[in-house]
């Protein structure tokens, strides 16, 4: 399958497997951008320690606070799909199916959502407390 | 409806294809327990200088980091790839687009681990 087959495939079907796809590309591409200013601030630490301390006040900022929920979300979803994709693909490639596809996906929203909503409770809680100081 | 099975080329490209999968396992531990720890157990307003002195003061840790950010790293470079890949489809294109993510991958994990490593508490 050539990779321009592979792109205009994506577009025609639009199930929910196609949705997971794309939510996977796009809290990859988001996780990923996030991880090279991640590494260089944390290796500030030791390369510009005064340039570490701002970049962390700057992740105290409710605004980055509110960002990093965001992040956490994509992590989990990014993390738990991979499984699913995973299995499918090198234990149990028979599970392709569009029906049972759907149902995983399904499945790997609702395990998402129930993991990110405590972490997102914790987290914003976190902001409150430190708002305006 | 029955699953298709093909015969996929062996090359550099299906070892890419695995490494995703292999590599996705091993994050998936690393990743999670990191930002279970730092993200909401510890949180960011607990963290500064200090923190990371006392938490690379052994090796444990600093090794931890050290995989972390070399698996995830070259997980997400290769998946920044595969993405671009789709859309770019001149051999040369893709040529390029291979030497740039190369060299900002190499960058970024030298940076990452020499501070890892080189790292040590300030004076005081």
């Amino acid at each position: 399958m050539s990779f321009k087959t592979a792109s205009e495939g994506y577009v025609k079907y639009q199930g929910l497997g196609n949705w997971a796809f794309v939510l996977h590309r796009l809290t990859g591409l988001g996780v990923i951008l996030f991880l090279i200013i991640h590494v260089l601030d944390t290796a500030a630490v030791y390369f510009k320690p005064d340039l570490y301390v701002d970049a962390v006040s700057l992740y105290r900022s409710p605004v980055f606070g509110l960002g990093e929920i965001l992040l956490v979300l994509s992590i989990i979803y990014h993390g738990l799909n991979g499984l699913r994709v995973i299995y499918f693909d090198m234990i149990n490639p028979d599970m392709w199916t569009i029906e049972i596809n759907r149902k995983s996906v399904i499945w790997t929203w609702i395990i998402t959502l129930v993991l990110w909503l405590p972490a997102a409770v914790v987290m914003g809680s976190h902001i409150l407390e430190h708002l305006g100081g | 409806m029955t699953t298709k099975r093909v015969e996929v080329p062996q090359g550099w490209e299906a070892f890419a294809w695995k490494w995703m999968r292999y590599s996705g396992v091993l994050i998936f531990i690393l990743a999670w327990i990191h930002v279970l720890i730092q993200d909401i157990l510890v949180g960011v307003y607990q963290i500064d200088t200090s923190y990371v002195a006392t938490r690379w003061s052994g090796g444990f840790w600093r090794v931890y980091d050290f995989l972390l950010l070399f698996f995830a790293f070259s997980h997400g470079m290769n998946g920044v790839r595969q993405v671009l890949a789709d859309y770019i489809h001149s051999a040369g294109g893709r040529r390029a687009l291979n030497w740039i993510l190369l060299i900002l991958w190499a960058i970024v994990v030298v940076v990452g681990t020499i501070a890892i490593f080189a790292f040590t508490p300030p004076a005081g």
